[in-house]
C-alpha cells in the first residue's frame, strides 16, 4: 500500500544573503509517523522547520500538503492547515490557568462572554484522554513544573486542531523524568494518527521516539533512515560527515599547579552538585546542549544566579552564600554572557564600554576621557577591534568585533579567572580564531579561563579540559586529548 | 575598489565607520537638535504674536516661572535617566514646605532648623521610595505613588487643613528675594541655575553620573560590570526627594504661605518638561542640558499664551495640551529616535 505523505517538500532551497541555508532538500512526512530531523547547529534544521511552519514564506521548491501545493504566508495560516509548531522556548502564559493556556487565542464564548465552564470541562476531558488527568486545569500553569508546561504547550497545539506537530528541541530544558513523560505523550499522539517532526540534539531520544530520521548537513539532506536500520554511532558520523576529525591539540602541558577557581557541589534549580576547578594557565570548558544548565552555572559563579548549596572559591578566597557581581569582580572574576547585547552598552563608545568596570581604578571621583583612553586604547589595539576608532559606538561593530570589546574590557585590569559564555557564537571563521587566540594568550599569561558553550567546536578548539553537562548534571570530565565532536555529542 | 565596496565598514580610512556625506551629517545634527528648533519656532511665533512677549522683563518672568520646575526637574532628570520615575515630588514638596512653616510658625524653632527639617524629611521620603522599590522589587511607579500618599497625608495631618502664612524668612528670600535691591536679580533663578549646574556636573563628570546613565541604558549590562544598580536607583530617588524638598521651600517662599495641599500640576509639568527636552522615559538618554531646553519650551508656551490677550482664558490649557503633544511628536520624529526594532 503506497500511502500518500501528509507533507512533502521537494527541492527546497533557501538563501540568506551570502549563506545557502538549504540546498535542494527533499523531505516527506507520513501519516502517524514521528520523523526526526538531526544535524549540527547551522545544518539547516531550523530553517527547514520554519518553512514548514510558515515562518519563512520565501523559498524555492515545492511544498505539498496531502498532495496539494501549499504556500504558507504565516504561522497562523499553517495552523489553519493543521500544522502546529512547538517552540524551543516555551510560549505558554504561566499566569493563566491550564485551561486558558490550552485555549489560548481561541477562548470558547457563550453570548459573547468567555465560557469558563465549558472550557474547563473540555480541557479536563482532553487531558484525561491522554493520561494527564492529574493536571488541574483551573490551576495556574506556572505552578506546574517545566515539564508539565511543555506538555500543556504540546496539547495546546494539538487541541487547536493540528494534525502535524513540529517540535523544536522539546526536551532541552526538561529533567529526565519529564522527558519520559513527554516521550509517552508522543507515543499517544502517534496512536491518534498525528504526525510529528521532532528536532533534537539528543540522539538517544531521537532513537527512541522517531520512526524515521533525516540527517541534514551544511544545508543539504544527507539521507533519510529508518530507525530500525541505524544506530547512534552511524547517526553521529552522518551528522559530522564521516571525516571524524582528530581534535586540534592546543592543550597546555600538565595540569595546573595552582587552583584559581574552585567550585564545589554547586546546586540550584537547574544544575546540581557541579564541582569544577580552573587552575592558573588553564582553559576549562563546560559543554552542554542548550538548556543543560551550564549558562546558569556560569551566572551563579559570578553572583548573578541564586544557588542553594555549594561553595565558590577564588584563589583561596571563599565567597559568601550571596554575593554581587561587584563582589565577584573585586575578588578576581570576570564574566561575559552568551548574549553580547546584554553585556554591552550598544550606543556608547567602544572605549567607554572597555573602561566601564574599571572607573574606580581610573579616577577616584571624576574619570576623564583622556585617562579612559589611556587605559582603553592599548587593549582595543591588542584585541584588534576593527574598525578600531575607540570613539565609534559599539553597536555599529560586527558581532565578532563586539565580542573582542567584551574581552578587551577585562584585559585592562585582568581578572584571575575569566568566565566566558559562548565566546565565538555567530562569528565567521576568521573572527572565531582571533577570539580564541586572545583567550589562549590570556591563559598563557597565567590566568584561568572558563569557557561555557553549547558549540562543541569551541570547547574542543581551546580548552585543556572539558566538562560535559546534561540536564543539569555533570556527566563527564576529560582531558582534551584525542577528543572529537562525536565523543562529546555521545555524552549529551 | 569593487572588492572593497562589499564592506563599507572596513574600507574607511583611519578606522572610522563608513564615511558620510556632509549633507547627511548636517541633516542629522539638525534633527538631533529638534527641541532647540521647537523652542526657537515658539519663541519667534510668540514674539510676533504678542508685543509684550520678547521684552526683557517678560523673559525674566519666564525664568522665574520655570525656576521651581527647574529644581524639580534636576532631580527628575536623575531618576528618569536610570529608567525609573518619581511620582511623589509634588506631594513631597508640599510636605517639606509645610514642615518648615509648622516648625517656624507654630513651634518657634530658630532658623535654619525649620528649613533643614523640611529638606531632611523630603530627602528621607525619597530614600524610602528607593529602598522600597529596590529591596522588594516594587516598581518605582508604585513605590513613589505610595510615598506621594504618605507625604500628602502627613501634610494634611501637620497642617490640619490650614494654610500657614507665617513662613521662614530664608524661604521668602529664596522664593521671592532679589539680589541688589528692588530691581535686582531674582534669587529663585539663581537657586534653580545652581541646581541645574551642580546636577549637570555630577551627571557629566563623576563616576556616579556615569553609573546613572549605565543603569538606565542597560540594567543587565550595568550589573555585569559590577555596578550596584539598586544603590544607584536609591541614590537618584534620594536626590529627587531632596530636590523636591528644596523646590517645595522655594515655592512656599514664592507664594508666601505653606499650603495644606500639594500643587498637583508640579508633577505633570516636571515630567513633561524633562521628557520634552529629550530625556528618555526608559532611561540612559538625555541630561541636564536637555532638561533646560525642555523647561524653556514649557515656560515659553505657558507664558506666551498668557501674553496673547485674544485667546479665551478657558481654552488655554486645551491649547497647551495640543501644542505639547505636537512638540513631543515633532521631537521624536525629527530626532530620529523612532525605534526600528518593534519588539521592544
Amino acid at each position: 500500500m503506497n500511502v500518500q505523505p501528509v507533507i512533502e517538500l521537494k527541492n527546497i532551497s533557501k538563501r540568506f544573503l551570502n549563506l545557502q541555508a538549504l540546498d535542494q532538500v527533499n523531505f516527506d512526512l507520513r501519516e502517524g509517523e514521528t520523523h526526526a530531523l538531526v544535524g549540527e547547529n547551522g545544518a539547516g534544521k531550523s530553517t527547514l522547520m520554519k518553512i514548514l511552519a510558515g515562518i519563512y514564506s520565501e523559498y524555492d521548491g515545492e511544498y505539498l500538503l496531502r498532495g496539494a501545493p501549499l504556500h504558507l504566508m504565516s504561522p497562523g495560516e499553517a495552523l489553519h492547515h493543521g500544522i502546529g509548531m512547538i517552540h524551543q522556548e516555551l510560549s505558554v502564559m504561566p499566569e493563566l490557568s491550564v485551561a486558558e493556556n490550552l485555549f489560548l487565542g481561541r477562548q470558547l464564548t457563550r453570548f459573547g462572554f468567555v465560557d469558563w465552564k465549558r472550557m474547563d470541562k473540555i480541557a479536563q476531558d482532553e487531558l484525561a484522554k491522554l493520561g494527564f488527568e492529574h493536571i488541574d486545569v483551573r490551576q495556574r500553569l506556572g505552578a506546574y513544573p517545566l515539564g508539565t508546561q511543555q506538555v500543556v504547550e504540546v496539547l495546546r497545539v494539538m487541541i487547536s486542531g493540528a494534525q502535524v506537530l513540529i517540535m523544536d528541541e522539546p526536551t532541552s530544558a526538561l529533567s529526565p523524568a519529564e522527558v519520559e513523560r513527554l516521550i509517552q505523550l508522543i507515543d499517544t499522539l502517534r496512536q491518534t494518527n498525528r504526525s510529528i517532526i521532532y528536532i533534537s540534539h539528543f540522539l538517544d531520544e531521537v532513537m527512541r521516539v522517531a520512526d524515521r530520521i533525516t540527517v541534514l548537513r551544511d544545508g543539504r539532506k544527507v539521507t533519510t533512515l529508518d530507525k530500525t536500520s541505524t544506530n547512534v554511532n552511524e547517526l553521529i558520523s552522518l551528522i559530522l560527515g564521516h571525516a571524524v576529525e582528530s581534535a586540534p591539540t592546543h592543550v597546555s602541558e600538565s595540569g595546573s599547579q595552582q587552583t584559581l577557581l574552585d567550585v564545589n557541589q554547586l546546586t540550584a534549580d537547574v544544575f546540581k552538585d557541579v564541582s569544577l576547578k580552573v587552575g592558573k594557565g588553564e582553559i576549562i570548558g563546560v559543554y552542554g546542549a542548550i538548556g543543560a544548565g551550564h549558562f546558569d552555572l556560569a551566572r551563579a559563579i559570578f553572583g548573578m544566579y541564586r544557588y542553594d548549596r555549594g561553595t565558590i572559591n577564588v584563589d583561596w578566597h571563599v565567597f559568601p552564600a550571596e554575593f554581587s557581581a561587584a563582589y565577584a569582580i573585586k575578588h578576581g572574576l570576570a564574566y561575559a554572557t552568551e548574549s553580547r547585547r546584554q553585556s554591552l552598552f550598544m550606543e556608547d563608545a567602544i572605549y567607554r564600554n572597555v573602561t566601564m568596570p574599571h572607573l574606580k581604578q581610573i579616577g577616584m571621583l571624576v574619570p576623564t576621557s583622556q585617562h579612559e583612553m589611556q587605559v582603553a586604547q592599548p587593549v582595543i589595539e591588542r584585541v584588534n577591534v576593527q574598525p578600531g576608532d575607540p570613539l565609534n559606538p559599539v553597536g555599529k561593530l560586527s558581532g565578532g568585533n563586539q565580542q573582542k570589546v567584551v574581552i578587551a574590557r577585562w584585559l585592562a585590569f585582568p581578572p584571575k579567572v575569566f568566565v566566558m559564555c559562548e565566546p565565538t557564537r555567530g562569528m565567521d571563521v576568521g573572527a572565531k580564531s582571533e577570539v580564541l587566540n586572545i583567550l589562549r594568550a590570556f591563559r598563557d599569561q597565567g590566568y584561568g579561563v572558563l569557557v561555557v558553550s553549547s558549540e562543541p567546536e569551541t570547547v574542543l578548539a581551546v580548552c585543556d579540559r572539558i566538562i560535559v553537562m546534561s540536564h543539569g548534571d555533570v556527566v563527564a570530565e576529560m582531558v582534551n586529548k584525542n577528543l572529537n565532536k562525536d565523543a562529546l555529542m555521545r555524552l549529551l | 575598489m569593487s572588492t572593497q565596496t562589499e564592506n563599507p565598514q572596513l574600507d574607511a580610512p583611519l578606522g572610522r565607520l563608513r564615511p558620510q556625506s556632509a549633507s547627511s551629517v548636517w541633516i542629522r545634527r539638525f534633527t538631533a537638535l529638534a527641541p532647540i528648533w521647537t523652542l526657537l519656532v515658539m519663541g519667534i511665533f510668540f514674539s510676533l504674536a504678542s508685543p509684550s512677549f520678547a521684552r526683557p522683563i517678560n523673559l525674566n518672568n519666564i525664568l522665574a516661572q520655570i525656576a521651581t520646575l527647574a529644581i524639580f526637574g534636576t532631580g527628575m532628570t536623575f531618576v528618569l535617566l536610570t529608567g525609573q520615575i518619581d511620582l511623589s515630588i509634588a506631594a513631597v514638596a508640599g510636605l517639606s514646605g509645610m514642615i518648615a512653616a509648622h516648625l517656624y510658625g507654630n513651634l518657634n524653632y530658630q532658623e535654619p532648623i525649620p528649613l533643614i527639617a523640611g529638606l531632611a524629611t523630603a530627602t528621607l521620603l525619597g530614600f524610602v521610595g528607593g529602598i522600597a522599590s529596590t529591596r522588594f522589587r516594587i516598581p518605582t511607579f508604585m513605590s513613589t505613588l505610595a510615598v506621594s500618599l504618605i507625604a500628602g497625608g502627613l501634610n494634611t495631618y501637620v497642617s490640619k487643613g490650614r494654610t500657614l502664612s507665617e513662613i521662614p524668612d530664608l524661604a521668602i528670600f529664596l522664593g521671592s528675594g532679589r539680589i541688589g535691591g528692588q530691581d535686582g536679580f531674582r534669587v529663585i533663578i539663581i537657586v534653580a541655575a545652581l541646581s541645574l549646574l551642580i546636577g549637570h556636573l555630577v551627571l557629566r563628570y563623576t563616576r556616579f553620573g556615569r553609573y546613572v546613565y549605565m543603569t538606565g541604558a542597560s540594567l543587565p549590562a550595568a550589573r555585569l560590570v559590577g555596578v550596584n544598580t539598586d544603590m544607584i536607583i536609591i541614590i537618584t530617588l534620594t536626590i529627587s526627594g531632596f530636590m523636591a524638598g528644596l523646590a517645595g521651600i522655594v515655592s512656599m517662599g514664592r507664594l508666601g504661605s505653606a499650603q495644606p495641599v500639594e500643587v498637583p500640576s508640579y508633577l505633570i509639568d516636571t515630567i513633561g518638561a524633562v521628557v520634552l527636552g529629550g530625556t528618555s522615559l526608559t532611561g540612559g538618554r538625555g541630561g541636564i542640558p536637555q532638561t533646560i531646553i525642555g523647561l524653556l519650551i514649557y515656560g515659553t508656551l505657558r507664558n506666551g499664551l498668557d501674553n496673547i490677550p485674544s485667546i479665551d482664558v478657558y481654552l488655554k490649557d486645551f491649547i497647551r495640551g495640543i501644542v505639547l503633544l505636537s512638540a513631543l511628536v515633532v521631537n521624536l520624529v525629527f530626532s530620529g529616535k523612532r525605534a526600528r526594532d518593534k519588539t521592544n
